[in-house]
């Protein structure tokens, strides 16, 4: 990559950074800033940068009364809930799909992703009704199962591009050694598509995280989660800006730092099988 | 020999697995009991977040010390309320022990037994005090079919509030006591618009003008105040008749004069909500508005719950609504009511925490809950509206209970069973009245005919069901028949 | 090269049962057949009913095609199909181009651009209610930052405010979805565009390719299959955009933010008319499963 580039040229190219940082992050920082600022600086304009910061926002929502924070731990068990389930619906049908020339593989590859094209909204009172006959009303395990309608479709196809990239002779290697199928999943291939899983998990635990609607119907009290937390204080006597600031930041913290931390798998993972074929 | 112990491996690792999707299971299966545990000495009670739950939060150890309940509340917007109640009932599960019921579905709530009537629970405990209640109030909000399904936590009317610095300034005068029109506040409006203000340039008034319930509870006062009705016969009359009446005189004199009183708004009012239209007199570039009650308070405030004064905080004049000369005064009821769920396990500790929160002496407490200012006055007891600590910080309470005295919720907004699908199609087409992109007149009978299809699609027209005429009389003695 | 190694594979040397990979992917499709049958079949089964929550807990009758009728006269069905149809072309479009725009800077050797990569995904992260109310506070009319830059800019705003003025309401509902996606488009490019191999590039370049043509002939092409499925995923996503819309517009002013999805949530949780909301969910599915149907097999048609 290493082209010689005009100074305009790379002038440019830092402008277009800076304009990009500015774009897509800043309105986070300014998001962050409502959280901690006080009362009289939310809509002021010109915008007031210099304030004591204050952590009542936070104070009010995680400690007392602290109403988000039980919804802090149940938005953890549901998104980690759902990346534990994900694994081995997913895996499976993603090795299938990348090792066997099925009849209709296409159509059963874009089956999954058309599953995304019935509006949520729709599902909300049937899903309810279902959760409810099952006894799972109000439970982690609802949301959980739920969430895996998101996840599944995402994940089969994200493994199977990884998949595809481990060598088969390795498995035939396994087998004459005498390994079954088992074996051959999870001794061979599972720790070679390992960047793999871990960029399936990060999106079926931030899809999870994301979603608010199902848990609107599908919680209780006791299990609510966070971006469900969040309406509470959009109401209709009044918004209070610094409760729902400090309730979003919290809530957006965990997904971001997944992505800032596992970032080299990001890229890696979101080709969807690209130049392969 | 590779081939025995990679075999063994996988063995070990099946195991393995076996063992952690078995326990992934007990976690599962042990999910539920964890949740249900936690339900079981507690009152599970769901309401909206308006004020009156800051105020009851910030009280409840008090009923916990008193009754020995414990209490698990929990806050939800309206909309989020009502998705969720309802999802829970017809799944047949609810989960809490006390909801909050909207007044439109009350019927419902208690036709369907989602709730209990509390008739048998007030006449065992004459401690309700239901003497107590503005009659008003408990018509238009907590009795259908002459059975009390909820009690009122928090009861709003309509007023006026202006700035009163700025008025005076302008020279003008306006009544406290209700004896104005329509087209005098109109007048007023007119008069203060565009003036220059401690070097602001003032708004006339402001409006919620959002779709669709904001539009609507705000344009269906002045409608309402000007004679219209929703139905040739609802819900008083012996034959329910739920012909529209919309498309009436009465009611293009109506809009026309809401559309006036927009074009003397600040334009992005279009898309105001209930608080963005409050918050925006709030900030003090308004003379005058009409609006529910709590704005009394709220608009003394910065935002809300945020403890700060506004700039009108000590600059509000507060008086009654103004009426249609040759029509009865008809100001809009709402707010808030608690009901028990109809399969809770807990009935004697829900009517306890229905009768606390609903007490004169918890509702004085809430209104003297200062944490964030006093943000409470929407009382249902005409014993508050006297209280002389009350009228020390409240001043403007004798307005307020005379505006509710001339309410009738059940005619500004009628609690029929499409109600909310009604208001859906009529806060739309305010909506575009507002914008510009369709007329008064073809607002109203295009709402009309719309009204005509959906009540007709839903079996309403012709009535077929029976009848109940509901009137204040029968809530009066219904009243009298409890305490 | 490991992508040389898996397309000489041959699947075909398999001595395993037939059976075997339709059982590998049996649980998945299971699983999802149940939790997205039931919904279908419960909405198909209730646009035929009269069952109105506000009337009744259990549904009041069989009415043939009324629901379907009334979903096309009072719930303005092929207005919100238009709206909805613009506001998805548009956004899908706008964040394809934007994407691969910042997808090719991103591949520009500078200083900082990796951290700015990193850094560029964070709004894809975030759930979208969350976005809902970050723009609904930046939007604000009085005090909030939008307007107040733009108008700092010179730049006249509508009267009504940028959610408030049938002009502008859309574009700023989809200004806000625009945000969020954008940098994933940017990413999922990103990716695809590294995995272009340098040899292929050198050698075109040795050819006198220009920038451009390398982009049109070489690149495009070969990331076509990585474009088609974001683009199909978004597309749909965006179809049945509703949260935004309820957190910032409620559909007005007057019709003009009233998306299907909007609408639906509107007859579903807010009038709780299931049996009209069942109706539209199926004419949505019908309307989403005709555009895909033609997607796909214009586009996938070559797909392995």
């Amino acid at each position: 990559m290493a082209r010689s580039e005009t100074f305009s040229g790379r002038a440019f190219g830092y402008l277009a950074m800076l304009a990009l940082l500015v774009v897509f992050i800043g309105p986070i920082v300014w998001f962050v800033l409502l959280a901690i600022r006080p009362a009289d600086t939310f809509f002021a304009m010109p915008p007031v940068l210099r304030f004591q910061p204050s952590w009542e926002s936070f104070r009010y929502t995680f400690v007392e009364p602290g109403n988000n924070l039980p919804q802090l731990r149940n938005s953890l068990i549901v998104a980690a809930g759902a990346v534990l389930l994900n694994l081995p619906f997913s895996f499976p049908a993603a090795y299938a799909l990348s090792r066997y020339r099925l009849r209709g593989r296409k159509h059963i590859m874009l089956w999954y992703l058309g599953l995304l094209m019935a509006p949520p909204v729709a599902f909300l009172i049937p899903y309810s009704i279902l959760a409810s006959a099952a006894g799972l009303k109000g439970t982690y395990l609802s949301m959980i199962l739920i969430a895996q309608t998101l996840t599944v479709p995402f994940s089969v196809w994200l493994m199977r591009s990884f998949i595809d990239e481990v060598p088969v002779e390795l498995e035939e290697a396994a087998r004459i050694d005498g390994g079954g199928l088992w074996t051959i999943l999870t001794k061979v291939v599972l720790p070679l598509v390992t960047p793999g899983l871990i960029v399936t998990s990060m999106f079926a635990f931030v899809f999870s995280w994301n979603n608010a609607a199902f848990p609107l119907v599908l919680a209780n009290r006791a299990t609510a989660t966070l971006p469900v937390g969040t309406l509470q204080y959009f109401g209709t006597a009044g918004v209070t800006w610094g409760f729902i600031a400090a309730a979003a930041v919290a809530a957006m913290i965990p997904p971001m730092l997944i992505f800032l931390v596992l970032d080299r798998y990001v890229v890696r993972g979101l080709t969807f099988g690209s130049v392969k074929g | 020999m590779k081939t025995v112990s990679a075999f063994r491996v996988s063995r070990r690792s099946l195991m393995k697995s076996g063992a952690a999707l078995a326990g992934a299971a007990a976690l599962g299966g042990t999910f539920p009991n964890i949740v249900r545990a936690q339900g079981s000495g507690t009152l599970r009670v769901l309401l909206a977040g308006d004020p009156f739950y800051y105020a009851i939060e910030g009280l409840k150890d008090q009923f916990q010390q008193e009754t020995g309940i414990t209490l698990e509340i929990e806050a939800i917007s309206t909309e989020a309320l009502q998705a969720r109640l309802t999802s829970s009932f017809i799944s047949n599960e609810p989960d809490a022990d006390v909801i909050s019921v909207d007044q439109m579905w009350l019927g419902q709530y208690l036709e369907s037994k989602w709730i209990l009537p509390l008739n048998e629970f007030i006449k065992a405990d004459s401690d309700t005090a239901i003497d107590d209640f503005i009659p008003e109030v408990l018509y238009s909000m907590n009795t259908w079919r002459g059975q009390v399904g909820t009690l009122p936590v928090a009861s709003y009317g309509q007023m006026v509030l202006y700035r009163k610095d700025f008025v005076d300034e302008a020279g003008i005068k306006i009544p406290e006591d209700g004896s104005w029109t329509w087209s005098d506040y109109l007048d007023t409006v007119k008069a203060l618009h565009g003036k220059s203000f401690g070097g602001t340039t003032m708004s006339g008034t402001v409006l919620a003008g959002q779709q669709p319930a904001p539009v609507v509870h705000m344009f269906t006062q002045l409608a309402a105040s000007m004679g219209t009705r929703w139905f040739k016969s609802f819900p008083t009359g012996s034959a329910w008749d739920f012909t529209p009446t919309v498309d009436s005189p009465e009611n293009r004199e109506a809009l026309k004069l809401f559309l006036e009183l927009y074009k003397l708004s600040p334009a992005e009012s279009v898309g105001y909500n209930w608080f963005d239209a409050g918050m925006r007199f709030a900030k003090g570039d308004i003379g005058m508005f009409y609006w529910w009650t709590p704005y009394a308070y709220l608009c003394r405030k910065d935002g809300y719950m945020t403890g700060k004064d506004s700039v009108v905080a000590d600059k509000l004049g507060i008086v009654r609504l103004p009426k249609a000369p040759d029509h009865h005064q008809v100001v809009s009821l709402g707010g808030h009511s608690l009901g028990i769920a109809g399969n809770t396990g807990k009935r004697e500790a829900a009517w306890q925490f229905v009768k606390w929160a609903t007490s004169a002496k918890t509702q004085k407490a809430m209104a003297l809950y200062d944490k964030y200012g006093y943000q409470f006055s929407d009382f249902a007891r005409p014993s508050l509206y006297a209280d002389p600590d009350l009228l020390k910080i409240y001043p403007y309470l004798p307005g307020q209970i005379g505006d509710i005295r001339a309410g009738n919720g059940k005619i500004v907004r009628p609690p029929c069973p499409v109600y909310t699908t009604l208001e859906g199609i009529y806060g739309l087409n305010l909506n575009k009245v507002l914008t510009g992109a369709m007329t008064p007149e073809a607002c109203l009978s295009e709402t009309s005919t719309f009204f005509e299809t959906i009540l007709k699609g839903n079996f309403l027209i012709p009535y077929q069901q029976a009848s109940y005429d509901d009137t204040l009389e029968a809530t009066k003695a219904l009243m009298a028949s409890l305490a | 090269m490991t992508v040389a190694l898996s397309l000489a594979a041959s699947p075909r040397r398999r001595r395993l049962p037939a059976a075997l990979p339709w059982l590998l992917i049996a649980p998945s499709v299971l699983l999802l057949l149940a939790l997205i049958l039931f919904p279908l079949v419960f909405a198909l089964k209730n646009s035929f009913y009269f069952w109105n929550l506000q009337m009744s807990p259990v549904p009041m009758g069989y009415i043939g095609a009324d629901n379907y009728r009334m979903a096309f006269s009072a719930s303005f069905f092929l207005g919100a199909l238009r709206t909805t149809v613009l506001m998805t072309l548009v956004g899908t479009a706008v964040e394809f181009l934007l994407g691969l725009g910042i997808a090719l800077l991103l591949l520009r050797n500078l200083r900082g651009m990796r951290l700015t990569r990193v850094l560029l995904i964070m709004p894809t992260t975030i759930a979208p209610i969350v976005v809902g109310f970050l723009f609904r506070y930046m939007y604000d009319p009085n005090g909030g930052l939008i307007p107040w830059l733009l108008q700092s800019a010179g730049i006249p705003l509508p009267a009504a405010g940028l959610l408030g003025s049938s002009s502008t309401a859309l574009w700023a509902v989809l200004f806000a979805d625009v945000w969020q996606w954008t940098p994933f488009f940017a990413i999922v490019l990103y990716a695809a565009l590294l995995a272009v191999p340098e040899d292929v590039l050198e050698a075109a370049r040795l050819d006198g390719a220009s920038a451009f043509k390398l982009l049109t002939h070489i690149k495009l092409p070969l990331i076509r299959k990585t474009a088609l499925i974001v683009v199909m995923l978004r597309f749909m996503q965006l179809f049945n955009t509703f949260d935004l819309v309820v957190v910032l517009t409620k559909g007005g002013p007057g019709a003009s933010t009233r998306t299907l999805g909007y609408s639906l949530y509107q007859a579903g949780l807010v009038d709780f008319n299931i049996g009209l909301a069942s109706a539209m969910t199926w004419l949505i599915v019908i309307v989403v499963n005709a555009i895909i149907g033609l997607f796909v097999f214009f586009a996938f048609r070559d797909l392995d």
